[in-house]
Parts: C-alpha cells; sequence; structure tokens
C-alpha cells in the first residue's frame, strides 16, 4: 500500500441526515490526501503526539474527496467519511466532534478494488457485483467518484436499506450512473416507512432485505462480489457464496470489528 | 520543533566542529597537500542533519516514527514510486527483496529452490549473497569493460529453463542496459530486481534508476549518495511484493501495525489463519519466515535531511567525475576509462578505471600503492570476481553456482581496476594534488 501518513485535520462540515448517522467532512492543515477507491482510514480522537504510541483509534471507509467526482485528484486537502453510531467511540465522535475540533487521521490502508489477483477481474472489469448493506455502501462510493470506475463493463449494485428515508445516496448514484452508463443499481427496501430520500422512480428496487441466494442465482459463480456492510451479512453471505463453491479469491469483503 | 535555543547552539556546534573541519560541500577548511587525506567516499551534512536528528532523539520515539514517514515520502516523491519500506541496511534491502520472491503468495512464479537466478561476479557481495541463503543457483555473467554492467548477449545465452530472476547493480553508478535486460526479462518473464545501491539519483532514458524493474533496492552507507549511516530501503510498484516485503522485514507477520499501533487492520481478533485458534491476535500471526531489518526514526531524520541535498549532491558527483576524465586523458593509452551505458545519466558512485595493461609500464598495484602513499585513498572494484574470494573457494562443495560462458573481463578488472572516490565532500584543490600525484608517477616511468 502507498505511504501510510499522518494528518492533523479540522472537522469543516457535519452533516446529519439520520438519527445517529453522519457525515463528517474533514480539511487537512497540511498535507494533501491521497488514497484509492475502497481504502480506509483510522481515526482518532485524542492527540497525537510522535513520542507516544498512535491513541485509541477507529477504522472508518473513506467516501471521497470533498468535492464530488473529483475522486482521483492528487492535491486535495477535504475528505469525507460516514459514520453510524454504534460504540462507545462513535458515541465520542458524536459528542466531542464540532465545526473546528482537530483530529488526527492515519491513512490510506486496504486494497478493496486493488488486490493483484483481482487485476484480471480488474483488468476486465467484468462480472463485478457491489453488495451494500446502508453505509457500506461509502467504500464503493468512492470507487463510483474515481475515474477508473468508467472502465468497469456492466457493474451491478445491490443496496439495502431500511427505509426508503435511509436512502440517502442518489444523488452520489445518479454521478456514478453518469460516469459509467452500464451500471445497474437495485434498491432493496425492508420498510416502506419514510419519505423518499431520492428518486427512487429512477431505480429498480423492491421490497425486503438482500437475498444472497437470490443474487448468487443472478449472477452465479464466474463473478465477483464485493460485500460491504454490517459483520453479520459480510459473514452469512461469504459464508454461503463459499458453500456454493465459490473461489474464496471471488469474494472481495471490506469488514473491522 | 525545536525552540529557538536549541536550534541556535546546534548550528554554532556544527560550526565549530564540523563546517570548519570539512572540505568540498559545505565545508570550510583549506586542504593541505600531503596532509590531509583525500577519502574516496564520506558522509557529507551541515546543520540541518543535525537539527533532526536531535528533534528526533528528543521525541525519543526509537523505532519507525514520524521521520521515518518524513523520509520515506521523499523517496516515493523523487522516484514517484507507490511503495518505500526503509530497512536497516542496503545489504538488508537486497535480502529482502530477493527473499520476497521466495514467498508462496507468488504460485507458480515464486522462486524454488535450484532455480536460476542471473547475476554478476564483478560486484558487491550484497547482490549475490541473497541467493545463495535462499538455496538458488547464481549464474554469473562477464561484465563488459568501460561499463563495468553486464554484458547483454552473454546474459541472454545465459539463460536457462531454470532462470526465474535477474539481480543485478547497477555499477558504481552506471545503469546497465535496462531497456536491452527489461526486454529479456519480460521474454522470458523473469523477475528483475534493479540494485540501485550505488545509483540513487542515476537516469536512463530520462527515468530514475530504481524504477524498472519489479522491485529495487538502495543502500544509505554513508560512502553512498545520501546516508543514514547504517540503512537502505526497497521500492516497488508491485503492491503484493510490497506486502511480502514489509512481511519478511518485521518478523514474517501477517500483522502490518506500525510500533506502537494496534488494530490497524480492524479485525484483530476476528480471523482465523493456519490452525491457530479462530481470533488469534493478528499480531502474532506469521505468514513467512522473517527477520527483523527496520530502520529507527533516528537514521529517517538523518535521511530527510539528505534527501533535500540529493539534487546537489548528485551535481558535485558528476562534476567531479568529469574532472578526473579529464586528469586521466592525457594518460588515456594506458588506461581504459569508463563509459556511461547509453541513453543515461549516471550519478557515479566513484570513478572506476582499468590499466590497459598491454601499453601500461605499471600494475595497477603499484599505482594504488603510490596514491595510498600520499594518502588518496582508492578501492578495488568490491570483490573483483567473487568466485575467487574465500567464501566461495572454502566452500566449494557446498556452494552451487554456474559461470555462463566464461568470466574473462570480470578477472581483468579483479587485476587491473580500482576506483577513486567523486563524492561531494571533495575540493577543487584535492582534485588538483590528484592530477599531480598522478602526473609525477606516470612521469617517473
Amino acid at each position: 500500500m502507498p505511504i501510510i501518513k499522518k494528518y492533523s485535520v479540522k472537522v469543516s462540515e457535519i452533516k446529519n441526515p439520520l438519527p445517529d448517522l453522519y457525515e463528517v467532512t474533514f480539511k487537512s492543515n497540511d498535507k494533501s490526501f491521497s488514497f484509492l477507491p475502497g481504502q480506509f482510514l483510522h481515526l482518532a480522537l485524542d492527540p497525537y503526539s510522535p513520542s507516544e504510541p498512535w491513541p485509541e483509534s477507529r477504522c472508518f471507509s473513506i467516501r471521497g474527496y470533498g468535492d464530488e467526482g473529483n475522486g482521483d485528484e492528487g492535491n486535495q486537502r477535504q475528505l469525507r467519511i460516514i459514520f453510524s453510531v454504534k460504540g462507545s467511540f462513535t458515541r465520542r465522535m458524536q459528542n466531542e466532534m464540532k465545526v473546528g475540533s482537530t483530529v488526527t487521521l492515519k491513512m490510506p490502508y486496504g486494497d478493496l478494488f486493488s488486490r493483484p489477483q483481482l487485476m484480471s477481474q480488474i483488468h476486465t472489469h467484468s462480472s463485478i457485483i457491489l453488495l451494500a448493506g446502508g453505509t457500506g455502501i461509502t467504500p464503493f462510493l468512492s470507487l463510483f467518484s474515481s475515474n477508473q470506475f468508467s472502465q468497469y463493463l456492466s457493474p451491478t449494485l445491490y443496496l439495502g436499506v431500511k427505509s426508503k428515508s435511509h436512502h440517502i445516496y442518489g444523488p452520489e448514484l445518479l454521478l456514478a450512473q453518469q460516469k459509467n452508463p452500464s451500471l445497474k443499481t437495485k434498491i432493496l427496501v425492508e420498510t416502506d416507512e419514510g419519505g423518499a430520500g431520492c428518486d427512487f422512480e429512477r431505480y429498480s428496487y423492491e421490497r425486503g432485505p438482500l437475498d444472497i441466494k437470490n443474487i448468487f442465482s443472478n449472477h452465479g459463480p464466474n463473478s465477483t462480489y464485493f460485500i460491504s456492510g454490517p459483520p453479520s451479512m459480510i459473514k452469512n453471505f461469504r459464508g454461503y457464496l463459499l458453500e456454493q463453491g465459490l473461489d474464496p479469491s471471488k469474494i472481495i469483503t471490506d469488514d473491522w470489528q | 520543533m525545536l525552540d529557538s535555543q536549541v536550534t541556535s547552539w546546534i548550528n554554532n556546534y556544527y560550526k565549530k566542529n564540523f563546517k570548519e573541519k570539512n572540505f568540498g560541500y559545505g565545508g570550510g577548511k583549506k586542504f593541505i597537500p600531503g596532509k590531509d587525506p583525500i577519502r574516496y567516499a564520506g558522509r557529507v551534512f551541515d546543520q540541518e542533519e543535525l537539527l533532526k536528528l536531535v528533534e528526533a532523539s528528543l521525541d525519543f520515539w526509537l523505532t519507525e516514527g514520524r521521520f521515518a514517514e518524513e523520509f520515506s515520502v521523499k523517496i516515493a516523491e523523487y522516484l514517484d514510486v507507490n511503495n518505500v519500506m526503509l530497512t536497516n541496511s542496503g545489504s538488508s534491502a537486497n535480502l529482502l527483496a530477493f527473499t520476497a520472491l521466495t514467498s508462496k503468495r507468488l504460485g507458480d512464479r515464486r522462486l524454488l529452490a535450484g532455480d536460476e537466478v542471473i547475476s554478476v561476479a564483478a560486484g558487491f557481495p550484497a547482490t549475490v549473497t541473497p541467493i545463495i541463503q535462499n538455496g538458488q543457483i547464481p549464474v554469473f555473467v562477464d561484465i563488459d569493460l568501460q561499463t563495468y554492467n553486464i554484458n547483454i548477449e552473454m546474459l541472454e545465452r545465459a539463460i536457462s529453463n531454470k532462470t526465474k530472476a535477474i539481480f543485478v547493480a547497477h555499477t558504481l553508478g552506471n545503469p546497465f542496459n535496462l531497456q536491452a535486460v527489461m526486454d529479456l526479462a519480460k521474454k522470458h518473464n523473469l523477475w528483475l530486481i534493479e540494485d540501485n545501491c550505488d545509483a540513487f539519483g542515476s537516469y536512463y532514458n530520462e527515468r530514475p534508476t530504481g524504477t524498472f524493474g519489479d522491485i529495487s533496492t538502495m543502500s544509505f552507507y554513508p560512502a553512498h549518495h545520501i546516508t543514514t549511516g547504517e540503512g537502505g530501503a526497497v521500492v516497488t510498484n508491485n503492491e503484493e511484493l510490497a506486502k511480502i516485503v514489509r512481511s519478511f522485514r518485521d518478523w514474517g507477520r501477517d500483522c502490518y501495525c506500525n510500533s506502537g499501533e494496534n488494530n490497524t487492520c480492524g479485525k484483530r481478533f476476528s480471523q482465523q489463519f493456519g490452525t491457530l485458534p479462530s481470533g488469534y491476535d493478528h499480531k502474532y500471526v506469521y505468514s513467512e519466515i522473517g527477520y527483523n531489518l527496520k530502520m529507527t526514526d533516528l537514521q529517517a531524520a538523518i535521511g530527510s535531511a539528505q534527501m533535500d541535498k540529493l539534487n546537489e549532491f548528485c551535481r558535485r558527483r558528476v562534476e567531479n567525475f568529469h574532472a578526473y576524465q579529464e586528469i586521466f586523458s592525457p594518460y588515456s593509452k594506458y588506461f581504459i576509462q569508463p563509459l556511461a551505458t547509453a541513453n543515461s545519466s549516471p550519478a557515479w558512485f566513484a570513478y572506476i578505471v582499468t590499466l590497459n595493461k598491454n601499453t601500461a609500464p605499471f600494475t595497477r598495484d603499484q599505482l594504488v600503492k603510490h596514491l595510498n602513499d600520499h594518502l588518496i585513498e582508492t578501492r578495488y572494484m568490491f570483490a573483483g570476481n567473487i568466485t575467487r574470494q574465500p567464501c566461495f573457494t572454502e566452500r566449494e562443495q557446498e556452494i552451487k553456482y554456474r559461470i555462463a560462458d566464461h568470466l574473462d573481463n570480470t578477472d581483468y578488472i579483479m587485476n587491473n581496476t580500482f576506483f577513486l572516490g567523486v563524492y561531494p565532500g571533495l575540493s577543487a584543490e584535492m582534485l588538483d594534488y590528484v592530477s599531480k600525484v598522478l602526473k609525477d608517477f606516470i612521469t617517473s616511468f
């Protein structure tokens, strides 16, 4: 992976589109950010000193640079992440991060879309199935905003959300479609409650959870499956695909404890 | 950041204890011929290295830290590469670069015991020893006089169905014929390791050496273009090789946390490896049989300051090299003077010259003795012919190797070649003195 750098950053914007869901934009105090689609960062709330061990931190997928559609620019000073409040650290983030707060980032990590064994698939850019559970869509958003996404042949995104109001990714998916018109998107909605967060008429959507059996029967063992979402979803989906005899190298996951 | 009082003190200390005692770059001492030695190489620095070193020591972060990041980034930006793995020496870098190719993660392309690796016998041992240490068979190819680099025609003939890799150095800063070697590597699906230890700052086809092969290595020993004292680096744009090198460098572990960090992968206790219990601490999972060959932040701090001087250092090395070309040119009938490889701009490590034994009325050893008696340091061409070294001759039954065709030129340079320093610590007065001593010697015959 590229050289890991530590960044002292200021929180420049916080959006709260849903209860306990936040989108945060950071601005670097000095260095430009540089990352590949699908990579993640570590965020530390406590001050970092080079004389001390790295403080407590958590992993977050990088959503993109500050400006939409400039995913591959090498000279960006703004970065965005999404987080859900799930545990004590994200609760601290919710309580302590305000616009103007300083935190430290360490990045970039991960090779979700650049693993060597994927290179043949990536070079053909075909048969790529992207399975996202809720905010698990984040690493895919960074792919969609990158220039390399236009090289993918007919990728398919399955996005599972709790309700229509939880689908807040309309603008990004619109841009993704413009970047790669061969992208097919299917939204699966668990409940009908809540107003539309975006134009659902634009997408194919169904009522119900993401169903790996259904998805696999549609796309088969020659596809490569990227799975990003809650740990239980990743575990269940991976387990099912392996039971179907899929080569482990064709199951790529973005998961943390 | 150091406070102004400390900075001022260090600046004064540098001026009093180093600047006034050094020659060449950053120095101010007047050279006294016959009294002051002319070294072939050495550290060249100013107060910036001391300032960074003090800053690093006051951090008291004793392993890789912020200066390792800073230094790595500077190297990466200079070479325009993605991965820079700092090591504790160039020899360790060579060991890691080569050993990485034995990893099972490389599947069919991994090197196995008995595979052949093309190299040269006329070089530094650290380009050869990893091959033997890993159980592969070095195949020694002769070199060209004047460029001192691997002979391409002989290289092609040396390739067999057992050949899996080429591991050669850019001799004394002079790039080998990268186009031809890359073509052969591609044609025969061979790994190419560029030993760039003596050539940081050299260019081939207007591109830095160390950026052509699958993987390359660098040395920061004081004789080299920049120094960290002991130190080196492995460089690659191949992400898989980078991961493997890091693993071998860091005890063979699967974890990629830096010192003082935990759970960088976010899955520290939730994976299963080998037949270990599920959830075994990822910090203690080992996927390779590795070493600990990391650099400290103190060394990296020096390296970071040195990187800011690399271009100037290289410029002076080239200038000194050309000065030696002029010094030796009146006697060109006695010497084979060095020649830059076509399409290259070497950042010379040294001025290397070979006696024409058919015309010279003296021997190399006579000349070298004369120079050294006059406090002018010289060196022979590293191991000369490594197969004649005791580490080989005393292990004839143990070390397997093959000589492709012959090593006639290798033996010739072993007997007739030496080099002089071109490092930035030389002054014009020193070069004038070398010229005088050389002239006095030659005209005495």
